[in-house]
Parts: structure tokens; sequence; C-alpha cells
């Protein structure tokens, strides 16, 4: 493995695990095998300067009093995209203090992720460690969660982090049948009770409830832009931004029924939206296709959905909905397992979705399906600069990430794990004094 | 009854063909007279020319039986009705023996319905039946929970029960009552539906069967046992206890002097004085249910019987072995209606449906004696229309009446009174107008003890039909129908979402309904079964060519043959010969490793915790194995074939495992491949967390101590035993605890711990606490810090099996890292990495390469974390867990470098058999398609 040549002062904070010196810093990546995924792959030179790509291609020269990184038999790819993630909202699991993604009530398009993320979570350089740059943290719960925040992941403070603090609006779709399914019957219980037309009733009310929400932030709007004079209404105010397009919405629906209803609801409402969850997407793949409608997908590595259902399902899902040409991306939607985003998507390569789909659907697309694309996503001249380095394919288990680059700073790869590790391992052989 | 009137004087309408005389009279002065009433206290009766079908003998035509005083005192053609007697005309009639209603509560109130179940620890709603506000709560076997064997439903009958003359309204002479409150709940009894001044006239023996319930629905205490394995686990030990008692008492008795009295139970009395006869009655459906009864009665050195069986269509081969008979729930089951238009149920609950009413037929063909019972249906009168059902389906008429009256007389000893029409058997009779099973027949007249009732007529019939075809969306009773043997069949129960024709939100409205009127043709022939399980191929010999063979035990072969003969692994070479007849494989351009063995999972079981009590090892998951579980299956695609079952964290002191290979389609007790026995402890979080009542240990303090002293009380338990040896095994023996034996058995290194665990000092303080006991800690299990004191564990000698790269969701996970495996293996622990989880197991390899990414182990001791490493921790690597020569071909086909995310499984091997072949299983899963949607059709088509 070659080691970079980033300054004496960056490989010092860089091994303390530090966040990146925020002072912008010009590198220049030289020799490696660049994979933009803007189309093209070539060996050649990036230059970040002003935490941007300000330069890329195969005859691009390194500027002078920039930092070189010679990634000679290497690889340079876009750093990876959890498209959402609970990063930075939960420390521990079960520790109920530690969790801050989830706010009681089902109505709450104001409350922003950001708001709430833990900058020094031990959770991001951990996620960071395998190749994680960039994540959506996603609020949870209710019908309208909150705002997800896109941010980079590395930064003193959360505003360093972020690129769009209130990115997209999580809305959780009222799903129709609840758990009940067949149980409705004689034999009863399941999905709240009452049987199915009291499980339609549920569904039908939830959907009104949740439209009149739509409804009124739209009066609200149009109040507000004819220059009425109205209390300010923060949950108002933040709908107006979904309700005019300039917000996307992270739609989940994981069974088809549900993932119908959701798309044909969204479009009545006129949103910008991608689906998420997406469990059985595979068999609307065409009905998505048609609506061109985005896919995040929540889990590869996912048992089947029913008892008789193939084994394979979810590992073929993402390579069905890309062959129907629907655009789809891979989210972890947790935090501790945020490291294993590449996996997710690398399950699907051997059940039928294309290496090169596999990588664009970790890196770009959630960034194109959510109006980053001009951002972030590839390694093109202009955006920013989150960027990789690894010794081989990044969905491939033993490759290892060499060098990482957040909002164009180079960043550390160490992390708790990794020096828990060296602690330990450099803990002499047991002895006990008798 | 007691204080009903005699029948009004008026004939029914239902009698108006029934001649009724007194035979002194002349009959054709007779017939112009109006007919006389019969008066009360008629004794001696005659039923004249009529058909007699006897059940034990020929079926006789224009014969006439005597009833005088409740005994049927002749039965033949042409005899004489004796002088005095009240004649009955038979003309055109039948008569058959009364009939029996092999399983009910009848005059002791209904159990509470099994609707909303909700599995053990979280027990259905309020029950009706014996419910009690505020149970008392168990702590062991010692508490007796829900057993109140001295009870006898002879005694204290509701004499008020209307179900009694309902029943006999309907044809019903006799029921087998239960009490039904309760694990044990106490002895059955055979009733006579006879009119009574007291209600225990209606007794014709007890105890004719022991009921056992294998939940409490009736809420009769909380705490142990809270779990179908704790459940087993009682009862064995119930009836240990009782063969001890039995000892200990004539023991003492024979000379009390100078020896301790034992202790008095009123649980074990009636076990201990009436082990012939009282037999417990096990609710079993499935073939595995079954299976687990036969298994567990074994144990407890009895034979039972088995009620439920409407499943047993799968399991008649055990049965008939066994000779263990079963009481067959006419309750048919249905679909239910109103539900979600767009669900569908799984292949399994309609198999269910499909199957069932074959069941009686398949047990008659197979010489399984078998008795009916109304089990959960809505009344007596629909007992008959079920009978038909099965009759449909190929049961003999012959042998649906011997189901209903001498069948069930013989299963609970009583046959030589009761279920047949035969001279000296009890007067139990009906008289109907036709063929019992034909759909027009009314039973007119119903003989008692010798006492005669007449049936109401043609207008009452209807009304009742009417309600039977209205009782659809009622909710059932929970009479003895309900039994639900499994608690974890969720998977089962659960449907496919899949909506099968997608529509808009909502669904279009009125499809909700799926009637039972239009349920499918009861003669229509099952649908043929694809073959969901079992092995795609059983080939003598096969040989595998070509591969890159990963051997986990001496590296990476190249371009080599395996030749597997028998289900062994009989050469690997190059160039090796195929004999004639031999499958070959071409597998040039793949790879070839062993079976991925599990050492952590939960799967394949009906329940995982006993958590009741804080030790729990007298339980164990082999009691419990669930072969249906499709997991098994999905594990095999992921190149997994064998699995290690543990029993849960929530005690310290936990139950036993259980070492299956995932034979697929198998029997519980052929998939167990005889791993030396274990037993699961806990340590840490999920020990010690609050409980509701609390339950000791609440610190890793207590933990420590909860361990300790069960190991002092399992040293004395030996002590004793050793004892009992060393003097010749005279006189009483222990009495055996299976608590205590696990225990002893760890002492003596015959059962192997294998530990939860997370933080290094609770791992260590276990360590040390063997180490004061004299054993070794077989397996540290999650183990998350075992590389802070990696030295430590490898001195003890105790084996790690952790995850690749879980942590931090609980804080005794926060220090876990990644590179836990490969530090432990790099300080000489023998190390497993397991997947605790129905997901991960299906990608253990891509697992086990995080170990070379995450701390740099090579290729060969990465794999062995999840192949021959577990084959050592669970004493199993003679048998499996490399590619050697001697070995089981156990074996994984991989088209892509198995570590690594791109090579998957295409053929799994077990025991030589292919229990999963990627191509074989598109047409598997097709042939599944195509018979659910014939049994949609037939089953739910109508509605659809």
């Amino acid at each position: 493995m070659t080691r970079n040549t980033l300054s004496v002062a960056a490989l010092a904070a860089l091994a303390l695990g530090l966040p990146a010196p925020a002072a912008a810093q010009t590198y220049a990546i030289t020799g490696g095998t660049v994979h933009t995924l803007a189309g093209e792959t070539f060996t050649g030179t990036v230059v970040i300067e002003d935490g941007r790509i300000a330069a890329v291609g195969p005859d691009v020269q390194a500027p002078q009093g920039a930092e070189v990184v010679d990634a000679t038999g290497r690889h340079v790819y876009p750093g990876m995209f959890d498209a959402v993630s609970r990063l930075g909202l939960t420390e521990i699991g079960a520790v109920d203090v530690t969790n801050d993604a989830r706010e009681q009530g089902g109505f709450k398009p104001h409350l922003q992720a950001a708001t709430a993320i833990h900058p020094a979570t031990e959770h991001i350089p951990v996620a960071r460690a395998n190749g994680i740059t960039l994540t959506m943290a996603a609020p949870q719960g209710g019908t309208v969660a909150g705002q997800a925040s896109l941010i980079g992941l590395d930064g003193w403070t959360v505003e360093e982090m972020w690129i769009e603090p209130g990115a997209a609006m999580v809305i959780n779709y009222p799903g129709l049948g609840g758990g009940g399914g067949f149980r409705f019957g004689r034999r009863g219980g399941g999905g709240g009770g009452g049987g199915w037309a009291a499980a339609q009733e549920r569904h039908r009310e939830a959907v009104d409830r949740l439209d009149e929400w739509f409804d009124a932030a739209r009066r609200y709007d149009r109040a507000v832009k004819a220059g009425v004079d109205l209390p300010r209404d923060l949950k108002n105010e933040a709908m107006a931004k979904v309700v005019n397009r300039e917000m996307p919405v992270l739609l989940s629906a994981n069974g088809e029924r549900n993932i119908r209803n959701a798309v044909e609801w969204a479009r009545e409402q006129n949103i910008r939206f991608v689906i998420t969850g997406g469990r059985e997407a595979w068999k609307v793949a065409d009905f998505l296709a048609e609506n061109e409608v985005g896919v995040i997908l929540s889990g590869t590595q996912a048992m089947p959905s029913g008892a008789d259902v193939s084994y394979d399902e979810a590992y073929a899902n993402p390579g069905k909905l890309h062959a129907a040409g629907v655009k789809i991306a891979f989210a972890t939607f947790n935090s501790s397992s945020s490291r294993t985003l590449p996996y997710e998507a690398a399950q699907a390569v051997p059940y039928g979705l294309p290496h090169e789909a596999a990588l664009a659907a970790v890196t770009r697309n959630a960034a194109d399906m959510l109006g980053f694309g001009d951002r972030i996503g590839t390694i093109e001249e202009g955006k920013i600069a989150n960027l990789m380095i690894t010794d081989g394919d990044p969905l491939e288990i033993r490759t290892q990430v060499t060098d990482l680059f957040i909002l164009g700073r180079g960043v550390s790869l160490d992390n708790r794990h990794k020096s828990l590790y060296e602690k330990y391992r450099a803990r002499p052989r047991m002895r006990v004094i008798s | 009854m007691q204080s009903r009137p005699p029948r009004a004087p008026a004939v029914p309408p239902g009698l108006a063909a029934l001649l009724i005389l007194f035979a002194a009279a002349a009959p054709a002065a007779l017939e112009a007279q109006p007919r006389p009433t019969r008066p009360d206290g008629v004794r001696l009766f005659a039923i004249e020319n009529a058909r007699v079908v006897t059940v034990s003998g020929a079926t006789l035509d224009d014969a006439t039986v005597v009833v005088d005083n409740g005994i049927i005192t002749a039965v033949g053609r042409g005899a004489e009705p004796p002088v005095g007697a009240w004649v009955v005309d038979g003309t055109g009639k039948s008569v058959y023996p009364g009939l029996f209603d092999a399983f009910t509560t009848l005059g002791h109130g209904s159990a509470p319905a099994g609707g909303g179940f909700g599995g053990f620890g979280g027990f259905g709603g309020p029950g009706s039946g014996g419910a009690q506000e505020d149970p008392p709560h168990s702590w062991g076997p010692e508490d007796r929970p829900g057993t109140s064997t001295w009870l006898t439903a002879a005694d204290d009958i509701d004499g008020a029960d209307d179900r009694f003359e309902e029943w006999r309204g309907a044809g019903f002479t006799t029921v087998l009552s239960t009490l039904h409150a309760g694990l044990v709940p106490g002895q059955a009894a055979v009733l006579n539906l006879r009119s009574f001044d007291r209600p225990r006239q209606m007794v014709v023996a007890t105890p004719a069967a022991m009921r056992v319930n294998l939940q409490d629905r009736a809420r009769t205490f909380s705490g142990y046992p809270g779990s179908s394995m704790g459940v087993f686990a009682y009862l064995k030990q119930l009836y240990y206890d009782a063969v001890h008692y039995r000892d200990a008492w004539a023991a003492y008795e024979a000379d009390p002097r100078g020896k301790r009295r034992p202790e008095w139970d009123p649980a074990l009395e009636p076990i201990r004085m009436q082990f012939a006869e009282a037999w417990p009655a096990f609710p079993a459906d499935t073939r595995s249910d079954i299976g687990r009864a036969l298994a567990t009665t074994s144990e407890m050195g009895v034979r039972p019987i088995v009620y439920g069986a409407q499943q047993a269509w799968a399991a008649a081969d055990l049965l008939a072995a066994s000779g263990v008979p079963a009481l067959v729930n006419l309750d048919w089951p249905e679909p239910p209606t109103g539900g979600d238009p767009e669900a569908v149920p799984t292949l399994s609950q309609l198999r269910r449906y499909d199957r069932a009413p074959t069941t009686p037929a398949v047990l008659a063909e197979a010489g399984v004696r078998f008795a009916f019972y109304s089990g959960g249906l809505g009344g007596p009168d629909e007992v008959l229309p079920a009978v038909r059902r099965a009759v449909a389906q190929g049961l003999a008429e012959e042998a649906a009446i011997r189901a209903l009256t001498l069948a069930p007389a013989e299963i609970f000893g009583v046959a030589d009174r009761l279920g047949s029409i035969d001279e000296g058997k009890i007067a139990n009779l009906i008289v109907a107008d036709g063929g019992l099973l034909d759909e027009e027949t009314r039973v007119e007249v119903v003989f008692v003890d010798g006492e005669m009732f007449e049936m109401g007529g043609d207008e009452e019939a209807d009304e009742e039909e009417e309600e039977t075809e209205a009782e659809e969306e009622g909710e059932e009773e929970g009479e003895p129908g309900d039994e639900e043997v499994a608690e974890d069949e969720e998977e089962d129960e659960e449907t496919e979402a899949g909506p099968r024709r997608g529509r808009g939100r909502g669904g279009p409205p009125g499809r909700g309904g799926r009637g039972r009127a239009s349920g499918p043709d009861p003669a229509a022939p099952p649908v043929p079964m694809s073959a969901n399980t079992g092995p795609y191929r059983d080939d003598p010999v096969t040989l595998i060519t070509g591969a890159t063979v990963l051997t986990a035990s001496h590296g990476t072969l190249e371009d080599t043959d395996i030749l597997i003969r028998d289900g062994r692994i009989a050469e690997i070479g190059t160039g090796l010969s195929a004999p004639p007849g031999t499958t070959v494989v071409d597998a040039s351009g793949r790879y070839v490793t062993p079976g991925i063995i599990d050492a952590h999972s939960h799967m394949a079981a009906m329940s995982i915790n006993e958590g009741t009590v804080n030790v729990s090892s007298m339980v164990t998951i082999e009691d419990v194995i669930r072969p249906e579980d499709i997991g098994m299956y999905r594990a095999l695609a992921g190149g997994v074939t064998t699995i290690n079952i543990l029993h849960g964290s929530a005690n310290p002191i936990g139950g036993g495992n259980a070492v299956i290979k995932l034979r697929w389609g198998a029997d519980a007790d052929y998939l167990l491949i005889g791993a030396h026995p274990g037993i699961k402890f806990a340590l840490g979080e999920n020990t010690k967390r609050d409980r509701d009542p609390d339950r000791y240990p609440a610190s890793r303090m207590g933990v420590q101590d909860v361990i300790r002293q069960a190991f002092l009380d399992a040293r004395e338990y030996m002590a004793e035993w050793d004892a009992y040896e060393a003097g010749g095994r005279r006189g009483v023996a222990p009495r055996r605890d299976l608590k205590l034996e696990a225990l002893m058995q760890i002492l003596k290194g015959e059962r192997w711990v294998h530990s939860h665990c997370y933080r290094a000092d609770e791992i260590l303080q276990l360590l040390r606490l063997g180490e004061e006991f004299g054993f070794t800690v077989r397996t540290l299990q999650h183990v998350l810090e075992g590389y802070k004191i990696a030295d430590e564990i490898a001195a003890h000698g105790a084996g790690a099996s952790t995850f690749s790269d879980w942590w931090a969701y609980k804080v005794e996970a926060y220090d876990a890292i990644p590179h836990n495996a490969a530090l432990m293996t790099e300080r000489g622990v023998l190390v497993t990495i397991n997947s605790d989880s129905g997901e991960e197991i299906r990608h253990l390899n891509q697992e086990a390469a995080k170990a070379i990414k995450w701390g740099g182990l090579d290729e060969e001791r990465a794999l062995r974390l999840v192949t021959l490493n577990a084959a050592i921790q669970f004493g199993i690597d003679d048998r499996t867990g490399s590619i050697d020569e001697g070995k089981d071909a156990d074996l994984v086909v991989w088209d892509g470098h198995p570590l690594s995310m791109y090579g998957k499984a295409v053929r799994t091997y077990v025991d030589g058999k292919l229990y999963f072949d990627i191509d074989m299983d598109r047409e598997r899963q097709a042939a599944i398609e195509a018979e659910k949607e014939a049994l949609i059709e037939k089953h739910l088509g109508a509605n659809r």
C-alpha cells in the first residue's frame, strides 16, 4: 500500500481521529484509476481546492503548493452516500437517552435532524473508515417525521458538516392493512382489530388527515405570499417547501399495495419524492419506471417478505428494479451499521444488478434523485469534493479504504474500533502476580 | 335436566311414522286407536324390525334390540319382544350405538377462547374458565403450576349445563368430560348423558384420561413454565416426581421408623395411583406436534392419547408404529372470512384447510385407532356434517361410525360396557330414520342407560340448521378444539402481503367475504402437494470435478475432484474416475467449501427463552425443535448445513441447546446429530434487567451468585447420587431433578457450557467460576470484549463465538470491534463467527471474510471461523466442518470465491444429499406457486 503524502500537521490530526482542519486545503490526487461515476474511468489526477473538485482528468497537473496524494495502483471513487441513516442521532440503541431520532407526535414537519446531530458521535468515524462520506440523517416516527439533513461526515460542528440542513421531508405513508392481512378473519386479531372494513377506514382517515395538512400548508403559503399578516406557523412554513416542490419527500412504503398507493397519493399532491424501503418494489417495477419514481432501498440483506416467498427476493429486488429502468439507491437506515452500505449493494450483484449500477446506487443516485446531483455524487469539476481512495473494488469486503476526502478535507480513518484494536493488540501477555 | 318435567305427552312430528305399542295389545286393533303415551318409569323396551348397526359385528336387518333396566339384554333377528316391553317399531329405521363425543368439557364450563393467543409469556386475553385475577406465581416445578391432578371431571359436575341435553338431542349418549384450566387440570371422566337426580349418576368411568394442556389459557398461574420447552420439562419432571413419590412412600410405609417422612403431594397422588389408567391426553395437531408428544411421553414413561390431530394425515406412520390413538377434532380448519381480500394464506395454512378432512381416512388406512370429537364446532349438530366431509374424502362409513362409538369406548377402556350394540352392554342407542351419515337422516329416539328420549321434529331441526349456517361470523367458544400446540408459528400464520392483483388504495368495496357456505366441493380430492421440502437429489455416488477446494483443514486445492459415496467424502484428488452410475457435477471455475456451521442460531424452535426463573437448566431446545421452519431452507441457500440452536439469554443459566443438520423436511429427531450435549448460560444486561415480578439477580454480582449457588446445589445432588450408586443402588433412588441433573452433567464434563457474554470483566468471572468448580467453559458466545482478555480465554481453554461487526446496540456492546475474531485467533483462542439471526445466517461466508479485512486473517483461518472451528466447538469435527476423506459430505459449491461478496452458493449438500440447487430451486418455487394457485382457487376461489 502506497502511503499518501499528507502534511505532518494533517497527519497528526488524523492520527487522533480529529476532524480535519477547517482551513481550505489544496490536494492533488495523482496516479490513481479515477472512477468518476460520470461515465469515465481513467488514470489521472483529481485536484481539490476550496472544498471542491477544481480539476479532474488524465492530463491534469497538480497545482503549485498542493498536497500531493500518490494514488498509483489504487482507485479513486466518489465517497459513498448512505442515503438515509441515523448517524449522529443515536449512540447506543438500547439506551433511550442517547437516541434523538424520534420525537413525539404524528406531524412534526418543522423538526430538523441537524438540530440534534452529535458531531462527536463514535459512529461517524466508524462509518467513514469504510468509505461512507455523506448521509441523509433522518428523523423517524409519526406520519410526518421531520426533515432529514444532508451532511458530510466530517466537521467540528454540524454547521461544518451540513450541505443542506433541511434536505428532505420524511413522510411515512399510512399503510393499509397494518400487520393484519389474512388474520383479519373469524379468528380475529391483528391490524388494530375490527376487520378489513375497519382497516380500510383507518387508512382512509390517516390519508385524509395527511391531505388536510397539505391543504393547510397551501392555504398558509398562498396567504403569506399574498402578504396576509399571519402569526408565524412553523409547521405550515416547513410544509410549504414540500407543497412548493422546493423540498423532496422521503416517502416510506414497503408492501406492493402501499407503494402503489403512496405513489398515486404523491402524484395527486404533486410533490417531489422518492420511495424509501421498497421491499416489494420489484412487484411494481414497471409502474415505478413509468412514473419515474426512484427508490431508496432499505435492505438487500433482508428476509423474504413471506413464508412462501423465494429466498432471494430481497437480493434480486435491486436488479429487477434496475432492469425495469427504476433509479435506485441504497441506505442502511441505521447508524452503527452504516459501514455495511457497500455490502447492501454488492449483495445484489450476483443476483442481477450490474456492478456499475450498484456503485452508482451507493454514490450518485440518491443525490440525483433528491436534487443534489449538481453538488455531490460524482467526481466532476465544480462538485463538492467527497471521494475515497481504495485498494480495490469498494463494494468488496476485503477492499481497504486508504484515504478519504469529505467536503474537500482530507479526513482521518481512525476511529474507536481501530484504537481499541491497537490498544489491546499491544497488550502485553497476560501476567498474574501471585 | 333434573328439574325438567317428563317430555310432553304429544308425539312429536318426528315420530309420526313411529308406532309405539304395548306388546300386549294386538297391533291391528291399535292402528285405529290414538297412540298411547309412554308412561314414566318404563324400563323394558324392544325395538323391532329395525336395521341394527351393532358396530362390533355384522349389521342386522329386521332385528330386535331388547333393553331391560338400562342394559341391552337381547339383540337379534326375529327375537320376540318380551312381555311388558314398550315396543318401538323400527321398520325403516336404523339403530346405532349411542354416539360418543371423545373430548369435551361438558359439565365443567367452557375453556377460554383461543382467539388472540399471544404465545408464551403473553397468554391471551382473560379466560372465562378458571381464570384468576391474581394467579399464584410459580418459581419452579415444585410449585405444581396449573396442576390439579386430584380433581376429576366426575366430581362437581355442573348439572345445569344445558349442553347435556343439546348433545343428547344430536344423538350423543356419552362424552368424555375433561377439566380444562391449567396444564394438568385433572382426570377426565366418561359420562352418560342420562337424566339424573345427582349428576354423579352420569359417571361411567373415571379416570379415563389425564388431560394435558401445553398452554394455560385460563391463567391459573404465572411464572414457570413460561415457554413450550418449559412445559415439556415440567411434564417430565411431574411424572418423574410421581415415580419417586410412589417409591418413597412405599418404602416409608413399609418401615417408617428412622426415616424422614416424604413430603405429601396431592398432585402426585393420582399419578402414582393410576399410572396405567390415566393416560395423558396430549394436544398435537401436526406431524411435529405428534412427534414431540410421543417423544415427551416416552421420556415420561407413559403412553399418550393425542387430541387435535387434524393434520395427522402426515403422521399416520408415527401413530401406527407407536400404537398411540388419536382424538380427531372435527372442526375442520377453514379460511377466515372478512379479511384483507388481497392477502393470501401461506402454503402451509392452505394445505391444512385442504388436507385436514382426509386425516380420518388416512388414519383408518394406516390402522391407527382414532375417535372423533366435536372440538370447536358450533354445536353437536355440526358433527355429522363434519364427519361426512371425512367420508367424502375416503373414510369408510363403517369406520366413521366406529370413530363415533366403539373406538372412543376402546380408547378410554370402557368398550366392555359401551360403544356397540351387544348383549350385556349399557343400553346407549339411537334410532334414526335412515343411515346416520345420510344428510336427510334424523335421530328420532335416543336411549341412554336404557332411558328413552324422543327427539324434536323437523321444524326444530330446520331452525338449527339455519343457525349453523349463520354461525360462521361468530367468535367461537374455546372448546377443546382450539388447541394450539405451537407457539411460534407466526410465520405459518403470517400472510404473504402479496396483493395478487394490484389495485388502488382501499380496494374495491364489498370484497371482504369468504363464505363458508361456498366452500370447496367436499368430495373434491386434495390438491396434489408439490415437493417443497426434502433433498433435490439423493445420489448414492456423486463426483464433483475440477473445483477450487477450500478444505478448511489443509489449504486450498486447485482443480480438484471430490467423490461422495454413501453420504461421506470418499476421496479427494485429481482426475478421480467415476464408477458407473455416478452423478458427475462439473465444478470447474467454481469453489467448494465445507458446509457452513452457524454456532449460534435461534431458528427452528418453538420457544427460545424460559426466562421465568434464573436457572432453567431443566429445559432444552431439543424438546421444541420446529422442523417446518422455512428459515432452514433459506440458510441452506446460503451454504449452511449445520446450526447450533441455543436457548436465549434471559437468565444466568438457560437451557439445553440442539445441534442439528439442515435436513430440510425431516423429522426433528432425525435433525439432531449427536453433538456433545450443551447448555446456554448468560451474563450481563439481558439477565439482570428489570422484570415483573422481580427476579434475582439485578447486578453482575448477583449473576455470579446465581451460578455459583446452582453449582453448589448440583454438587450436593451429585453426592446424593454418587452415594446411591456406591451403595449398590439399594433402597429408594434419589429424586431425579432435571434442573440439577443438567448441572451435574456439567460438573462431570458431560455437558458443555456455551455462555452469552459481552464484557471482559464478566467473562473473566465466569472462567474463574468454572475453574472453581472444575469445568471448562466450552464457548463464550458474542464475547464482544473477548479481545481484551484473549490470553485469559485461551489459557482457560474456552472457545469464542462472536459477531463479525455488530456494535453499539447496547452499552455492553459499545466496545465491540470488528477485529475481535482476528485478534482472539491471533492469541490462540478457537474462534467462530455466528449469526444469531435468521438473515445473517444466509451469508456467514461474507461475515468470515470480514475477519480478513479487519485484523488480517488468512483465507483458511477466516473460513474456519464458520466451519471447522464451529465443528470443534460442538464436538462434531470428526464428522463435519472440513473437507477431509471420511467426513460427512456436507459441501457447498459456490459460483465465485466464497470469501467475497460475489460468490453465491449454487449447491448445498448435506450428507451427500443435494438440499439446495439454485436452478432446481426455481422449479420448486414455481411448483409451490402452482400448488398455491390451485389451493386458493379451491378454498377461496368462490370469493375472490
